[in-house]
């Protein structure tokens, strides 16, 4: 299955850095997205994107609000998720789950852990990447 | 005969008593003067205090625009990190597939000492790699100082605002504005730039066992030991 993903995050360091680690673990297809707002419009222009990595903490629309617009979107909740963010209290972690993240990476991370999360999830959905 | 002089012992009564009031003001008025010249004193120092605060109050603004310009600045180098750091590994990639393409080419003619020069090199190339792909994970330490140094702003802002509206009740001063205030959303106050793996542990325990029967005790034992 060719692996379409949506970066997510108001940082352009931290867009390039998890693109980079993408990159470094052959996947190279990708779309970048500022906040959650831009990324509900990314996902409408790019209906083949299939996995969302976000932040949480961003402006005009929070990576946790974007969690919820998908999975409570018809045409997109089948999507995996993957939140990358600074927010380790046990409280966040368990509001993300709820929401309907699919798995949880605190940053500071690195190539291999974003690994294998991917993976988790995408064994999870029995789907391969 | 008898109620005059009852009328004089009251008299004297009276007057005794304000002999007593004239001996206690005779004391007090010192004291008194002495807090008319400390309020005296003290009026100038109210109004220093009042100008200084006024002051650094207005000067807020700036100041948070200076940490916004620092967090501009910041990321602006890190870009520039990142740019250098894909040059190197693009230099990298290169070399390595010029050192390939010279043992194709080179076929036979090695020997055994060439190719092992020929493979550290590879391996020292290999190495060079992941340490340029460490500087750039290492580069995470901006976002995370960014949204450290947001939360402060956040934090000026509200003692700014705070003081504003002091002053705009207490007298028609004039409170510089913030041209922007920064949102609330955008950063975690708890940001911090460390080691995860241990908490990654803890997370990765609850997310596995967040759609199993895991109660509500199981997670807090979990994350009591951090």
């Amino acid at each position: 299955m060719n692996l379409k993903f949506l970066v997510v995050d108001d940082s352009v360091t931290m867009r390039r850095i998890v693109i980079n680690s993408l990159s470094s673990l052959n996947f190279k297809s990708y779309v970048e997205a500022t906040d959650g707002n831009d990324a509900l419009l990314k996902l409408e222009e790019h209906p083949d994107i299939n996995f969302v990595i976000t932040d949480w903490n961003m402006p005009e629309m929070t990576g946790l609000e974007l969690v919820k617009a998908i999975r409570a979107s018809e045409r997109f909740n089948h999507l995996a998720i993957l939140m990358v963010t600074t927010r380790g209290l046990k409280e966040d972690i368990i509001e993300a789950l709820k929401s309907g993240v699919n798995n949880y990476i605190l940053k500071p991370f690195t190539p291999a852990v974003l690994k294998e999360k991917i993976d988790q999830i995408l064994n999870s959905k029995n789907l391969e990447s | 005969m008898k109620n005059d002089a009852s009328v004089m012992n009251k008299l004297f009564e009276k007057l005794d008593d304000l002999k007593t009031i004239f001996l206690y003001s005779e004391k007090l008025i010192p004291i008194i003067q002495k807090l008319i010249d400390f309020m005296r004193n003290t009026i100038p120092l109210l109004e220093n205090i009042n100008q200084s605060i006024t002051e650094t109050t207005n000067k807020i603004p700036s100041a948070t625009n200076q940490i916004d310009s620092v967090t501009s600045a910041t990321e602006m180098a890190t870009t520039e990190i990142l740019d250098t750091v894909d040059k190197i590994l693009m230099e990298i990639n290169s070399a390595k597939l010029n050192i390939d393409n010279l043992v194709s080419s080179l076929n036979g003619y090695l020997n055994d000492e060439a190719k092992e020069k020929l493979n550290l090199i590879n391996l020292s190339l290999d190495n060079i790699t992941q340490h340029a792909n460490n500087v750039t994970l290492s580069l995470q330490v901006q976002d995370i100082t960014s949204q450290q140094l947001a939360a402060v702003n956040y934090l000026i802002q509200s003692v700014q605002k705070r003081l504003g509206s002091l002053f705009q009740d207490l007298e028609d001063t004039n409170i510089s504005q913030m041209s922007k205030y920064t949102d609330k959303n955008i950063f975690n106050e708890n940001a911090r730039y460390q080691d995860t793996s241990q908490y990654q542990k803890e997370i990765d325990h609850l997310v596995s066992t967040n759609n199993s029967s895991t109660s509500q005790d199981e997670i807090d034992k979990l994350f009591l030991k951090k």
